[in-house]
């Protein structure tokens, strides 16, 4: 079905609710969209094929194949190392899709940046049996930026995938990333991390979906929400029915920085399975004042020692990962994107 | 002529509308070492914490002036940049927050400008071979997952970088084993020389390594005897009782 076909989701959909589909698309209709610019450590450009879909029922997903035109992909095999892809998004509605195609070991960071108006991304892979992949998205569009993003994971037979997300640019997002543990035995660790300035609208929806035995997930989301920021997240776990063996965890905090900041977590999870660890949390609140005084008693300031412990909370999500590379890409990130903050 | 640090007159402190501290009068000078000690719920953390700056904490009267200057106006910042440090009983954990990253920025708060890499370096490689710990303490997230040990040990390793004038210690000797004990007095003593030092404890077993030369004992919000080392050795010996039924009459 094309996009033009579907009808827009009713805002009764768990997915919809609070990001309803009017406020995240760039325009009624099909736009003529330019391509954002993916290039690879500094200067190569990716193998460019035919748009792919995985989902085609999904209004999102369908809506970016049919505006993002050709998808680029990284072919990864052997032992790589750290891989930087550049995705630049100028232009009035941009919209681009990168598969990334792992069949070795990698750490792979995409970093979204631009001035476009609206941003439609759309992300999706593969980690075959035994692999592991190790895959960062930093979101640094400028302020004035709407984003729609989606990812498609699949993780094979003994295979681990470590993903981290640093959300710190656009006014408005939507990111609905959905992995599926595909293979006996998979591990997926993944980090979220939000902060909200301003009147942001961060809205995540992740998915992880266990379709056999015996396989792992951590899920950890960390919002930090100032102004009159929003962010949401809601998580559903899936345990099929067989799945036994499943260890799956997820934790959502959020530090809320003032009044009129918002922050919204709906874990959700649906297990057919019978043998199954499955564990979720959620938690706001605001800066504890305890933390405040320890630090203001070593001679920093209040606003100095708010940072300090947003930086710390935020990084903290990066905890549950163990790929070094991508911890200190992203821990980076957020140092620089904060002490900017800072300064303004 | 001794040079005086902290002076306190006929201090009434009060936390949530309850009297904690009822009248109590110190003075400390530089190099020496106050030891304040009594039982639970004396009023011992609460002098600290006032001292400090808590907010929870309310001065209802009486005088403190650190360096000859009032403190009641300043902020817990200005009171740590002007060279107060207190060593907390219990120290808050900030996750994602790297010890290495947080003293640097401690330091560059409290001396007011930015430490060159290399001097804060040296500074902490030399810091920490006295406290004997071990670099990879650096990459840990601070207090977060320490044992109580591990705790005080960072509280000492922050006093000697931060070389205070007007050292507050609250029971930093709870939760060390012998050996870290004697490792956690050789920190204090190092900065014993060139400040005030306030040391709240509740044995004498630290007062074997960091010499006292005035031992206080708090009951009820007052100091209701003051003396030497022998005082603590006394404590150790009889208790408070003695000192509670004297105050009585």
């Amino acid at each position: 079905m094309s996009y033009i076909d579907m009808s827009p989701p009713p805002r009764a959909k768990h997915l919809w609710r609070y990001t309803p589909w009017p406020r995240i698309q760039p325009q009624e209709g099909v736009p003529i969209a330019e391509k954002i610019v993916f290039t690879v450590n500094g200067n190569e450009s990716l193998d460019s094929g035919a748009p792919r879909v995985v989902l085609e029922s999904e209004i999102a997903r369908v809506f970016l194949s049919e505006i993002g035109g050709s998808s680029h992909t990284l072919n990864i095999e052997g032992d790589v190392g750290l891989v930087h892809i550049q995705a630049r998004a100028s232009g009035h509605v941009v919209a681009g899709h990168l598969h990334i195609n792992c069949k070795g070991n990698s750490t792979v960071i995409l970093h979204l940046t631009g001035e476009a108006d609206w941003s439609g991304l759309y992300v999706s892979g593969e980690v075959a049996d035994n692999c592991k992949l190790a895959y960062g998205f930093v979101n640094e569009l400028s302020n004035d930026c709407k984003l729609l993003h989606c990812e498609d994971w699949s993780v094979g037979r003994d295979a681990t995938m470590e993903i981290a997300a640093l959300s710190v640019g656009g006014f408005r997002s939507k990111s609905d990333i959905r992995t599926a543990l595909t293979g006996e035995g998979a591990t997926l660790k993944q980090a979220i991390t939000v902060h909200g300035l301003g009147a942001r609208h961060i809205d995540n929806h992740i998915e992880i979906n266990h379709k056999v035995a015996n396989c792992n997930s951590k899920l950890v989301i960390n919002s930090a929400c100032a102004g009159s920021s929003r962010s949401i997240a809601t998580g559903l776990l899936k345990v099929a029915k067989g799945a036994n063996g499943t260890d799956a965890g997820q934790v959502f905090r959020n530090l809320l920085l003032s009044d009129k900041a918002r922050a919204d977590s709906i874990p959700e999870l649906e297990v057919l399975a019978d043998e199954v660890k499955a564990a979720h949390g959620a938690a706001s609140a605001p800066v504890n004042p305890d933390q405040v005084h320890y630090l203001m008693s070593r001679g920093l300031s209040p606003q100095q020692a708010e940072a300090l412990i947003v930086e710390g909370f935020l990084i903290d999500a990066f905890s549950c990962l163990t790929d070094i590379d991508l911890k200190g890409v992203l821990a980076t990130r957020m140092t620089i994107h904060l002490e900017c903050e800072l300064k303004r | 002529m001794a040079e005086e640090i902290l002076n306190i007159s006929n201090l009434h402190v009060s936390v949530e509308g309850t009297e904690i501290i009822k009248g109590l009068s110190l003075t400390i000078n530089k190099g020496e070492v106050h030891a304040l000690m009594g039982r639970n719920g004396s009023g011992k953390s609460t002098l600290a914490n006032a001292l400090m700056g808590h907010p929870a904490y309310s001065i209802d009267s009486g005088e403190i002036t650190y360096n000859g200057q009032p403190i009641e106006e300043l902020e817990v910042f200005e009171r740590a940049r002007a060279g107060m440090f207190l060593s907390f009983q219990y120290p808050s954990v900030l996750p994602g927050v790297k010890v290495g990253t947080f003293l640097k920025k401690s330091i560059e708060a409290v001396r007011g400008e930015p430490v060159k890499q290399r001097e804060f370096r040296n500074q902490l490689k030399a810091a920490m071979q006295l406290l004997d710990m071990d670099r990879t303490f650096l990459s840990r997230y601070v207090n977060d997952g320490f044992s109580g040990g591990e705790k005080k040990r960072l509280e000492i390793l922050q006093l000697v970088l931060l070389q205070p004038r007007l050292a507050m210690l609250d029971e930093t000797d709870s939760g060390l084993d012998i050996d870290a004990l004697k490792i956690v007095s050789k920190g204090i003593n190092q900065v014993v020389p060139h400040a005030g030092c306030l040391v709240i404890t509740h044995y004498q077993r630290l007062l074997e390594h960091v010499k006292a030369d005035y031992v206080h004992v708090l009951i009820d919000g007052k100091i209701v005897k003051s003396g030497g080392p022998d005082l603590a050795h006394k404590l150790e010996e009889k208790g408070y009782d003695w000192l509670e039924v004297k105050n009585e009459v």
